[in-house]
């Protein structure tokens, strides 16, 4: 487990992440962020919601509802131009900082 | 899970929403979080579930919050700040004028010689004006931007030519209106959006 702020901050570029691989709802997005991280990234599943709501006020994603055979229908969440752009913008900035960080405290990127 | 503490959780998450407009559409996406959750098979109780999950409350206040900061309201706070400033500053020109108060003498006078400081404030209010829409809508600030500026902009037009024209009398500014002073306010709101264009963008960098 992460420190909370760290965790915070850094949801949004991760969701962005994910979508920016293939169009997801809220659950899945929990799962597999769980399953990439092997459960070390773990948020309440409930908050994902108002962050994906921000992107989308923000016009980073977009959402369209899938109707499923069984139960109700699905939200799904794509990313925009926007969004891919910003991503690529923020990645190259956080493996830069990671480059430093790891340089400062004498670890090298695993 | 029980049908019983899915609907509780429904319940107290929609009670909490009620302020938001699209509270239906959140309801829908919660309740389908939900039976997915069920496909687990794992038994939760209310509270196991509001440990997952979080807790309704706090997940209505992220909702306030991001819902709280609207294209419309920041749009006319802005504006609005922007006329305050003009009709205080006419204000008390006008007060400067008809009354012999101390007071006024002494702030208008103040004011008068420090018009560098008043600029530079004046260009912070702009560059925060536009870092704070970047922040907020990202993209779609500059949108944003473009409209507050071309609203925002009129009370300082108005100024400008009643003053270059000679409407208002400049000697009620004197010795601040100097052919000068009136070419660097010209330059100074012709920068205005160049500046705070540049600052929604760094506002936008700040958006994730």
């Amino acid at each position: 487990m992460f420190n909370r702020e760290l965790v915070k901050g850094s949801t949004s570029l991760l969701v962005l992440q994910l979508l920016n691989d293939r169009d997801m709802y809220g659950y899945e997005l929990v799962k597999e962020m769980d399953k990439r991280s092997e459960h070390n990234f773990q948020v309440k599943e409930g908050t994902l919601y108002p962050a994906l709501h921000k992107l989308e006020k923000q016009g980073y994603v977009t959402h369209y509802w899938h109707e499923q055979e069984k139960g109700p229908a699905r939200k799904y969440y794509k990313v925009t131009e926007e969004g891919i752009n910003m991503l690529k913008e923020r990645t190259s900035e956080w493996h830069r900082y990671v480059q430093v960080m790891n340089k400062l405290i004498g670890k090298h990127e695993s | 899970m029980s049908p019983e503490t899915q609907r509780r959780y429904l319940e107290a998450l929609s009670q909490a929403l009620s302020f938001h407009p699209d509270r239906s559409s959140i309801i829908e996406e919660y309740k389908g979080h939900l039976q997915a959750l069920e496909h687990e098979e794992v038994p939760l109780t209310y509270e196991a579930l509001t440990e997952r999950l979080g807790d309704p409350d706090e997940i209505a206040e992220m909702f306030k919050e991001e819902h709280s900061v609207t294209e419309s309201r920041l749009h006319w706070l802005f504006v609005f700040c922007n006329v305050l400033l003009f009709v205080g500053g006419g204000l008390l020109t006008l007060a400067y004028h008809l009354f012999d108060w101390n007071v006024l003498q002494w702030l208008f006078t103040r004011l008068l010689s420090i018009p560098t400081v008043i600029i530079v404030l004046y260009f912070g209010f702009w560059t925060l004006l536009g870092y704070e829409i970047g922040k907020a809508f990202g993209p779609k600030g500059l949108a944003l931007l473009k409209k507050t500026y071309l609203i925002g902009i009129v009370p300082n037009l108005i100024l400008m030519v009643l003053t270059v024209f000679n409407i208002i009398p400049r000697r009620w500014f004197d010795p601040l209106i100097t052919t000068e002073f009136i070419i660097v306010c010209i330059v100074c709101t012709g920068l205005l959006y160049p500046v705070s264009l540049l600052a929604c963008r760094w506002g936008r960098r700040m958006s994730l």
